[in-house]
């Protein structure tokens, strides 16, 4: 949950990258790591010791400077993806402001993303949260796969299997080069704020 | 499209996902070419290609297993460690100290165990946070299968009097319940509340080699953390003694009976190796010429490697 300092104008703020195993929200974080520079006020902590599986968590701290005379600071997390470890998800989740989920394009991939988004969903009912409710923005990831010979699904697909019912913002990516990703992290964030805005009145 | 190119473009797939790490995609790319090898005969180099898929498929199936396997517990860096304490610590800021155990609390659901017991323990001295604490600290133990220190343990804190009544009936109630959840079979209502039961050890006394030292990091007291090692003065099978001078007052404060030893790297003539064992005395020498020095017993309990 957001920590908003009305008489300091401070407010600190939590966006969680979710998504099925593989499907680059570690690259979505190294990206932002990399590409904004001026806003990361922290090292990025990666934890992962099983190859290059995430088994807990990233963890990139930004600071967004003055918002409407607020001081923003956001802190972005990924969870691991692998169905095993629903309980680290569930507690990365916890206080969590604004969602990003990185669908995986390719065609095999797809049960995977109907599953996590699945995952998600019972999640955030477990903390007396709404997926409908929380700001979330869909990214659809590795489209630069489609020049590379794998069958990948069209976003008229994705949006339909993932999104029909949703209709939250949606950002085709390839977070390897960065494409999309900061778009995507743009919606997200100010999502987030209009929601906390909506909440806790914190914009003068 | 002919059997060839479609051979050629299911391993292009199934190397790409290789590269991916879908490693479950890239195994059902490579059964697909196998199903087609097999049952095409008049293909060129037929053997050479099953060969080299059926290593694909094995080796692919190796990196599943180890990823697929059971959960595994892992220690991270200390600066992950910080950072659960510090961001996955939900409680009360305006509580005085809540949040240590808010932080202690989120190592333990993050599987840090030994971070989370160490943190722990130093709770136990606080009123306010002794029974939490306590509960944490038995389930941790349960949780890596130390069944029989944590009763222990528990067996230490009851002779001590560390909790007051009604604590010590809350405590007793949870760790019942904890025991019965975890299969065990521990009755601790009915175990001498003055004698400690020592964990029992998975080793034969005719396994076990001479020893002629012992490495361990203490783990409590003034020299909590530092390595030392110490010569064994006797040993019976499992069980080494050692001898620690009375000048080393330090040093006899940082180890107690009832300590579980995790890394003990063990000396012996023929080789060394590492364990874990369970300080099962300390008792001061009233007798001879080491008359005032401690005499410390260890069990040796597990050996690792």
């Amino acid at each position: 949950m957001a920590v908003i300092n009305l008489r300091n104008r401070q407010i600190e703020c939590k966006l969680v990258f979710y998504g099925p195993g593989r499907s680059g929200k570690t690259t979505n974080l190294e990206y932002i790591h990399k590409a904004f520079k001026k806003q990361v006020t922290g090292k990025m902590i990666s934890i992962d010791t099983e190859g290059d599986r995430t088994l807990f968590f990233d963890f990139l701290p930004l600071g967004l400077g003055k918002i409407k005379g607020c001081d923003v600071k956001v802190q972005l997390y990924t969870v691991p993806g692998q169905v095993k470890y629903k309980a680290t998800r569930q507690l990365v989740l916890n206080g969590v402001d604004g969602i990003v989920f990185v669908a995986d394009s390719l065609a095999v991939r797809r049960e995977k993303n109907m599953l996590s988004l699945k995952d998600l969903h019972e999640n955030l009912i477990k903390m007396g949260l709404s997926i409908r409710k929380i700001p979330l923005v869909l990214q659809y990831n590795k489209r630069d796969l489609e020049g590379k010979g794998l069958p990948i699904m069209s976003l008229k697909k994705m949006q339909h299997e993932l999104n029909r019912q949703l209709k939250v913002p949606s950002f085709s990516a390839s977070a390897l080069s960065g494409a999309g990703v900061g778009n995507t992290l743009n919606q997200t964030l100010k999502l987030t704020l209009q929601s906390l805005q909506n909440e806790f009145k914190w914009a003068q | 499209m002919d059997l060839g190119e479609k051979i050629k473009k299911y391993y292009k797939e199934a190397e790409l996902y290789n590269s991916h790490g879908l490693l479950t995609d890239a195994l059902e790319k490579y059964k697909s070419i196998e199903g087609l090898v097999k049952s095409t005969r008049n293909i060129q180099n037929r053997q050479g290609i099953l060969k080299q898929i059926a290593l694909k498929i094995e080796s692919t199936n190796k990196k599943l297993q180890k990823i697929e396997g059971p959960k595994t517990t892992t220690e991270v860096a200390e600066d992950a460690q910080s950072l659960m304490q510090e961001m996955f610590s939900f409680d009360d800021p305006e509580s005085k100290g809540s949040s240590v155990l808010g932080g202690a609390i989120a190592l333990v659901k993050f599987g840090q165990y030994d971070k989370a017991i160490e943190e722990l323990n130093r709770l136990l001295e606080y009123d306010k946070f002794r029974l939490d604490a306590a509960k944490k600290i038995l389930w941790c133990w349960v949780q890596q299968n130390y069944m029989e220190y944590a009763v222990s343990l528990y067996q230490k804190w009851r002779k001590n009097k560390l909790f007051p009544p009604e604590e010590a009936d809350a405590i007793q109630k949870y760790f019942n319940e904890l025991i019965d959840n975890a299969g065990g079979d521990q009755e601790i209502d009915e175990l001498e509340s003055q004698r400690t039961v020592e964990p029992d050890s998975e080793i034969d006394d005719d396994e076990i080699l001479d020893i002629s030292a012992a490495r361990f990091v203490l783990p409590r007291g003034p020299k909590e953390g530092e390595k030392i090692e110490l010569e064994i003065s006797f040993q019976s099978g499992k069980y080494i003694r050692m001898i620690i001078s009375r000048r080393e007052k330090n040093l006899i404060d940082s180890i107690n009976p009832g300590d579980l030893l995790k890394e003990i790297v063990f000396s012996s003539p023929a080789a060394i190796f590492s364990g874990e064992g369970y300080v099962s005395s300390k008792n001061e020498i009233d007798a001879g010429p080491k008359k005032g020095d401690y005499s410390l017993e260890i069990k040796i309990i597990k050996i690792i490697s």
